[in-house]
Parts: structure tokens; C-alpha cells; sequence
């Protein structure tokens, strides 16, 4: 029987892989566009800093967006001072670690379903009477939407996992951030810890059984929207 | 596997080739708590110069490297930062208990930011909330690290515990909790006075007494599988005088 | 009128198109691939912007480079039908016909939704998605979907090329519908002569990325020196004529027009009706008497009117009939052996055969154009 400390785990994995894929899918498509189909100076470093955290370790992101959004980082006292919003030691800092680990994952799925979609059917559209703007709304976004649920559920899995960002920078406290991977780390660190980190473990695998279905149902369903 | 063998081969030649001198012998591996990081680091080539044997060390917190040891990672020494987790070890049967000296003591200190003007006498029923205001306290993570659990010991006994449990920023490690206190992003910590002295970012605004807690105790002992002669020689060498006024210089408390 | 006098270069390929036509009826734009047809309706269409120059249709300017002015495509009120459908697949049979339509001003709607379905016979379609569909049906779909966004002209790059024979003689009679009902101009791009003479009344001949010729089907047709981008075999001329009379013991129908008449395999259509007729030079054989024991039953009587010899072996021979000319392919050995000049009288055989309904184009019920 799961202590409450391993629910709260649980759910707490759960609640910050929701809020970091949720809140980062619209920055992704966008930048995803920009990438797919922009001309402007400056492109490769933008595709290169998007890509950053599939490159660099996990604490070093965790340590960059301590200096960046810690209480004396540049944004974080700002954010402080002027909002009074704090993310270190927050359950919302732990999904900013987990958002930017799984970022570039995100970017890369809706990339490539940009790249899919038939730039002939924009122009019909064009030719029909849409804008700009109306075409990437009636044409372009419903046939991308294979690739954002498919970067959206990479990106969940993904935050699921995410370990070292996340104690680096939103430290291991149990009901704000200590989600199962980091329960788990804990559990392996105190004397006689086995058992608990065994039932994590089986947690985190039924979590991920769990996701692992959800993506095969939302794909299918979206498969079937767009008549293939 | 045919390349395994041809690096075999080619190492063997190459020793053939460049003997290494005849004094020289395998490293030491030494486990060790992490407040005694630049400390030990000072004394390894001290004992290398005397004894011929390199040291090698890894340094995290006590309860990493006993689960690590438990684990069957190769050290040869294991330095505890307190008698529990040696125990725990020892009833497993994983150390040389004939070995096990006890080498050091410190003291538990609250650190602040270096810029912080905040003053607290550690005193029973100190206004900690006040302290901290909305930021967290920084301490080893009490449900293993050593420090952690002389930290929830002392707030204990000063009747502070109940305000601080759901306040505290527990780090893997008490280098980690020190680490936080020097960026700035907790108001303040709980520490050794060693690791206090160590950095120029962090101020120590109040010592607790010995009595709030229990003993701090760093003990040395042999793993074990690994008795050799120059595993002995090293947790002897900690109690030397050599070894004894380097740990002063560091702030630790030589008995 | 259409008015275009533009220059694009597109990698290696450089267009300097300069032509105008009345903005009524089909123009049709022809030649060969790669000679810039596509390009062009591309222009017209706002697809492609041009390096320099002025498009207009009507009183509207859509580009003019030189006074910066460039109208976006989904405000040039131009309906389009692309080679391929492209048909979205994300929308049902409705939602890609409906698609234009909602985003037409609601007030000038003139194209409904019902008519246009009627017309185009895909009623039974509607809740269909595209990737179930055949080709025609794609194609009939996406006539009526460019309709429904209720174009002022109509632009259409080769619709029937991705469609086999039997497709494309099922789709054809859809778009003479839609020259005849909706009043629409249409500019009709493809590289068959067959179907450009069947539905164009205005031809602009592009070779090469520039226009070679434009001016009324009959005039273009007719003309010597466009034989060799028009294809050697493809050359003849067009006739309009009208039902005259329908014989139901011989499956035979008589066409009347100025110079004569023809007999052709029975057409389905009433007396009176107007009909163009293609007749290729190949198809038309001369003699200098009247031959009466031959099997050919169209035997025309007229003068030779000109003479061109072709590739050292053809000769091209133009014979005119009342107030029609027509043309007759003959080897350069027939000529010497008849010694054909200008002004002899000739009669102009051609076979009843020859004429089936791939020659026959059928014209606005108002009549001959």
C-alpha cells in the first residue's frame, strides 16, 4: 500500500509534467514555425539554443536556470521584486526544469510535421479567400496536429523522467518538488530505503504504461480526424 | 573479444617496455563525507609523500557513499560524518569493525548570506519564520544526511522544529545546503562550522549549542574485502599530528 | 479585359509574357511543358509575385510593379482548380466545398451552394472525405470548390492531366457546363490542343516563356506559321456549325455550317444546336473532281487558298468553303502528282469516321460565339 509520501510523489510527477508540457506547447509551435519556415538572421542560433538541453548535462541546466531564475538571477529577482513570483523550491520551478529539459524534443516533433504538411494546399487556401494568419488556422495547424500531440506526449514522457534539472535547481522537497524520480533518489539515499524505492519504481513504470496508452489512443484519434 | 585481448597484449608490452618503479603501488580509495573535502584533499599527497601509496577520493554525503559501499562500489576507506551510518554498515558486515576510529568532531552552525544583516540567537524558541521570511532554510536532507539530522536534532531542542519542517530546503548533501546559502537563494542554513570557514559568501550568525544535539562524530574504518596494509596505515594516519593540525586548520574539532 | 505584361525568372527559366484578352469566355493558355504556362497563370493568380511589370483584369490592378501595388491572392477574387485538386484532407466533401464560400463577403454570394452542387452532380458526395474519392470526383470537387468562393475569373492549370481517357471525357462536359452557366471568364491552361479547342473561344500560345501568339481560336488555328508550335498533327482548323438533322436509320447526324455540311456519328443533342467542330488537316484528303464510288461521304467542294510545304515531305494546304477555311495535310508527292496551285477549285474529302465526339465541341445554347 503506497505511503502518502510515495502518492503525493505520484501526483506531484504527474502535476508538473502536465504544467511544463502544457505551458510549453504554444512557445514550441511557434518556435517550431519560425524554424520550419522563417528566413531571418539569426536562425541557427535560435535552432541551436532550443537544442541546448539534449546536448548539455541535465545539471547544467539545472545550474543555468538557477543563476538565471534564482531569487539573485537576473529574471528570478525581477520576477520577485516586480510579481512576487519565486521558482526555486516551487512546484512551479520544478516544471520549468522539466519544461526546457523536454523542449527541444517538443520543437522537434512539430518541426517535422511542418515540414509534412503540403505547402500546395496553403496556396489553394490563399486562393479561396484565407490570409495569412486564417490559413495557418484552418489548414496548416489541424494538419500539424499529428505531430504536436506526438511532441506534446514526448514531452510528457520525457518530464516524467526528468531528475537532474530539477534537483539542481528546484532542490527535493516532498509535496513541492520531489516528484517520483527524485522520491526515488531519495529513498536509494536512506538506510533501508529499498522497499520504498522498489514500490516508486513500480509506480513510475505504471505511470509510464499508463502514458504510453494514452499516446496510442490520441494518436489514433487523430489519425482518424484527418481521414487517414 | 579479440580486441580486448590485443589491448591486453599491448598494455603488458607497455609495461614491459616502461616498469613502473618498484615503490609505486595501486591508489587508495577513500570514501569520505563531504565536509571533509578540502581537508582531505590537503593530507592525500601528504600521505602519498610519506607512505609511496597515491589516494584517490570521493567525496558526497555520508548516506550516498554507505549506500554506495553497500552497493559493492570499491572503496577501501569509508569516512563517516556519524556513528549511525558506520553502524549501519558494520551490522552488515561491511566494514573491518577493528578498524573503526573515531577522528574528528565539529560543530553545527546557522550560516547566512554574506550580504545578510540578519542577526538570530540561537536560543529555545528563537523566532526562525522571521529568519527566514519567505525563502526556505538550506540543510543536509535530514531523512540521511549526517548534518541534516544533527539540523533537525538541535531545531528540536530548541522547540523550533515544527516551524521549520515545512520550511526546509534539504539538500543531498551538506556542501549542497552550503552551496545554496552562498548563492543567496535561501536566507539562511544549517552547517559545520568547517564548511562555514571554508567560504569568504557565507556568515555564520549563530553556533548551536552541543547539548541540541547529539555528539558529531567523524569516524574512519578499513572496508570490508580491502584489509591491506595501506588501508590501516591511512585511518591511522588521520589521527597523526600531521593529519590532526591540518583538521584544526580546517576548523574541524580534534579530540 | 485581361491584361498581362510581366517578366519573372525562376531559376533558369525566364518568362517576358505580354498578352491581353476580352474577360469573357475561355482563354486558353497552351504550349508545351515547361513553357511557362503555369507559370503565368501563377502570376494571374498571385501564387508567383512578377520581377517586373502590370497584371490587371478589368478595371483591377493585381500587380504593377513600377507603382507598387500588389494585391495579396485572397483578395484578388481569382478561383483556382490545381492540376492535382489538392482537396484538404483534414475537411469532409462540404467542408472544402463550403471552405471558400464562408470566407466570401456574405452580401455577394451570386454562386449558392445548392446550384453549384447540382450542377456538378456531387450531391451524394457531401459527406465523403476527399481520400475516399476518385480522381474525377476529386476534380468535379474541386471545380465546385473554387466556384463557391465566388470568383470573378477562373483559373484552371491543366485540370484534367492527372485523369485518364475515360476521366478526363467525364470531366470535360462539367467544365462546358460551367463556361455556359455561370457566366464566369475562365483561363484554361493545357498542353492538349484537343481540349483547348473544345472549350476556348480566345487562345494564347506560350513557347519558351514567351507568347508566340493570342487572338480568337479560329484566327490562331488558322495560321501557318504557329504550325510548329501547335504540333504537326494537331493542326487543322475549327468549324462552327449547327444540328441540323438527326438520321436514325444510319445513326448519323447532319451539321450545317457556312461552306456546307458534314455528317458525323449521331450526336445526342437537339436540332438547332450549336457545335464547333475540330478538323485535322490529317483527317481531310482533296481531290481535283468529285469522286462518287469512294466511301468517304463528306465531299466538300471548294478553292485551294494557300499552299506551305512542310519538313520537305508535307505539303499544308488551305481550302476555302463558302466562308470557312479549312485545311488539308497531303505528301509533297500527292501535290506534284495533282499540281495543286492557288485558286484551283478542289473538293475536300473527310471521312464521317473521323469526326467522333473528341472533335465535336459544344457551344453556349445562345448560340455560336
Amino acid at each position: 500500500m503506497p505511503s502518502h509520501a510515495e502518492i503525493t510523489a505520484f501526483t506531484l510527477s504527474l502535476e508538473v509534467a502536465a504544467a511544463a508540457t502544457l505551458v510549453s506547447l504554444p512557445l514550441a509551435v511557434a518556435i517550431a514555425w519560425l524554424l520550419a519556415r522563417g528566413t531571418f538572421w539569426g536562425r541557427q542560433a535560435l535552432d541551436a539554443v532550443v537544442h541546448a538541453p539534449l546536448v548539455l548535462p541535465p545539471v547544467v541546466i539545472g545550474y543555468l536556470l538557477l543563476l538565471t531564475f534564482g531569487v539573485r538571477g537576473p529574471v528570478g529577482s525581477w520576477l520577485d521584486r516586480v510579481l512576487g513570483i519565486r521558482f526555486v523550491f516551487t512546484t512551479a520551478g520544478a516544471a520549468l526544469a522539466a519544461g526546457v529539459m523536454s523542449f527541444p524534443l517538443m520543437v522537434r516533433a512539430i518541426r517535422l510535421s511542418i515540414d509534412a504538411v503540403d505547402g500546395g494546399l496553403e496556396w489553394a487556401a490563399r486562393t479561396l479567400g484565407a490570409s495569412r494568419a486564417d490559413v495557418f488556422r484552418s489548414v496548416t495547424l489541424p494538419l500539424m496536429l499529428p505531430g504536436i500531440v506526438s511532441g506534446a506526449i514526448v514531452a510528457f514522457a520525457a518530464s516524467l523522467g526528468e531528475f537532474g534539472a530539477t534537483i539542481t535547481f528546484a532542490s527535493n522537497i516532498e509535496g513541492e518538488t520531489r516528484t517520483l524520480p527524485l522520491a526515488i533518489y531519495s529513498a536509494i539515499q536512506s538506510p533501508d530505503g529499498d522497499r520504498v524505492a522498489l514500490r516508486l519504481v513500480l509506480l513510475s513504470f505504471a505511470l509510464a504504461v499508463g502514458a504510453l496508452w494514452l499516446a496510442e489512443v490520441a494518436d489514433r484519434r487523430v489519425r482518424r480526424m484527418l481521414g487517414r | 573479444m579479440t580486441g580486448g585481448r590485443w589491448i591486453c597484449g599491448a598494455a603488458i608490452a607497455l609495461h614491459a617496455a616502461w616498469p613502473l618503479p618498484a615503490a609505486a603501488q595501486p591508489p587508495l580509495t577513500v570514501f569520505a563525507a563531504s565536509s571533509l573535502t578540502q581537508a582531505l584533499e590537503t593530507l592525500g599527497p601528504a600521505f602519498a609523500a610519506q607512505t609511496g601509496v597515491p589516494v584517490r577520493f570521493s567525496f558526497a554525503a555520508t548516506s550516498t557513499l554507505a549506500r554506495q559501499i553497500e552497493a559493492g562500489a570499491g572503496a577501501d576507506v569509508f569516512v563517516s560524518a556519524d556513528e549511525q551510518w558506520m553502524n549501519y554498515l558494520e551490522t552488515r558486515r561491511l566494514t573491518v569493525k577493528i578498524t573503526s576510529t573515531a577522528i574528528l568532531s565539529n560543530r553545527l552552525v546557522l550560516v547566512v548570506p554574506a550580504d545578510s544583516r540578519a542577526t538570530v540567537t540561537l536560543a529555545p524558541g528563537f523566532d526562525l519564520p522571521a529568519l527566514l521570511g519567505r525563502g526556505r532554510l538550506a540543510v543536509g536532507d535530514p531523512a540521511h544526511v549526517p548534518a541534516g539530522r544533527y539540523a533537525r536534532e538541535a531545531l528540536t531542542a530548541l522547540g523550533v522544529w515544527t516551524a521549520a519542517e515545512g520550511r526546509l530546503a534539504p539538500g543531498e548533501s551538506v556542501r549542497a545546503a552550503l552551496a545554496l546559502v552562498e548563492r543567496g537563494e535561501v536566507p539562511a542554513g544549517i552547517v559545520y562550522e568547517s564548511d562555514a570557514a571554508l567560504s569568504s559568501r557565507v556568515r555564520v550568525a549563530g553556533v548551536f549549542p552541543v547539548s541540541s544535539h547529539s555528539r558529531i562524530v567523524y569516524t574512519a574504518a578499513v572496508v570490508a574485502g580491502r584489509d591491506t596494509p595501506a588501508a590501516r596505515q591511512f585511518v591511522a594516519f588521520l589521527r597523526s599530528p600531521a593529519a590532526r593540525a591540518v583538521f584544526t586548520a580546517h576548523r574541524f574539532i580534534v579530540p | 479585359m485581361i491584361t498581362v505584361d510581366v517578366r519573372k525568372r525562376l531559376g533558369s527559366f525566364s518568362l517576358d509574357a505580354v498578352f491581353a484578352a476580352p474577360s469573357a469566355g475561355v482563354i486558353a493558355v497552351f504550349g508545351r511543358s515547361g513553357a511557362g504556362k503555369t507559370t503565368v497563370i501563377n502570376l494571374i493568380a498571385g501564387i508567383l509575385a512578377p520581377d517586373s511589370g502590370r497584371i490587371s483584369v478589368g478595371d483591377t490592378v493585381f500587380d504593377d510593379t513600377a507603382a507598387r501595388v500588389s494585391v495579396p491572392p485572397e483578395r484578388r477574387r481569382v478561383g483556382f482548380v490545381f492540376q492535382d485538386s489538392r482537396l484538404f484532407p483534414h475537411l469532409s466533401v462540404e467542408g472544402n466545398l463550403r471552405f471558400g464560400l464562408t470566407r466570401a463577403p456574405a452580401a455577394d454570394r451570386p454562386l449558392g451552394f445548392g446550384p453549384v452542387v447540382d450542377v456538378l452532380g456531387v450531391g451524394h458526395l457531401l459527406g465523403r472525405r476527399p481520400q475516399t474519392l476518385s480522381a474525377g470526383e476529386r476534380q468535379r470537387i474541386a471545380l465546385g470548390r473554387a466556384l463557391l468562393a465566388q470568383p470573378r475569373l477562373l483559373l484552371m492549370d491543366e485540370p484534367l492531366a492527372a485523369l485518364d481517357g475515360p476521366r478526363k471525357a467525364e470531366i470535360l462536359p462539367y467544365i462546358e457546363r460551367l463556361r455556359d452557366q455561370f457566366g464566369l471568364p475562365i483561363i484554361y491552361v493545357s498542353h492538349s490542343l484537343d481540349e483547348v479547342v473544345r472549350l476556348a473561344d480566345h487562345l494564347v500560345v506560350v513557347s519558351d516563356g514567351r507568347v508566340a501568339a493570342c487572338g480568337p481560336m479560329g484566327d490562331i488555328l488558322s495560321r501557318l506559321d504557329l504550325q510548329p508550335l501547335l504540333g504537326r498533327f494537331e493542326a487543322g482548323a475549327v468549324v462552327d456549325c449547327v444540328v441540323a438533322a438527326h438520321d436514325d436509320r444510319y445513326r448519323l447526324s447532319t451539321l450545317v455550317f457556312d461552306g456546307g455540311q458534314l455528317r458525323v456519328p449521331i450526336v445526342e443533342r437537339p436540332v438547332g444546336e450549336a457545335v464547333r467542330v475540330r478538323l485535322r488537316a490529317r483527317d481531310v484528303a482533296l481531290a481535283l473532281s468529285e469522286p462518287t464510288d469512294v466511301s468517304i461521304t463528306n465531299r466538300l467542294p471548294g478553292t485551294v487558298a494557300g499552299l506551305a510545304v512542310r519538313d520537305g515531305m508535307f505539303v499544308d494546304v488551305a481550302v476555302r468553303l463558302g466562308g470557312t477555311t479549312i485545311r488539308a495535310l497531303i505528301s509533297q508527292e500527292s501535290q506534284d502528282r495533282l499540281g495543286l496551285r492557288i485558286g484551283l477549285p478542289v473538293w475536300a474529302l473527310v471521312k464521317t469516321v473521323a469526326l467522333d465526339n473528341r472533335s465535336l465541341g459544344w457551344l453556349r445554347r445562345t448560340g455560336a460565339v
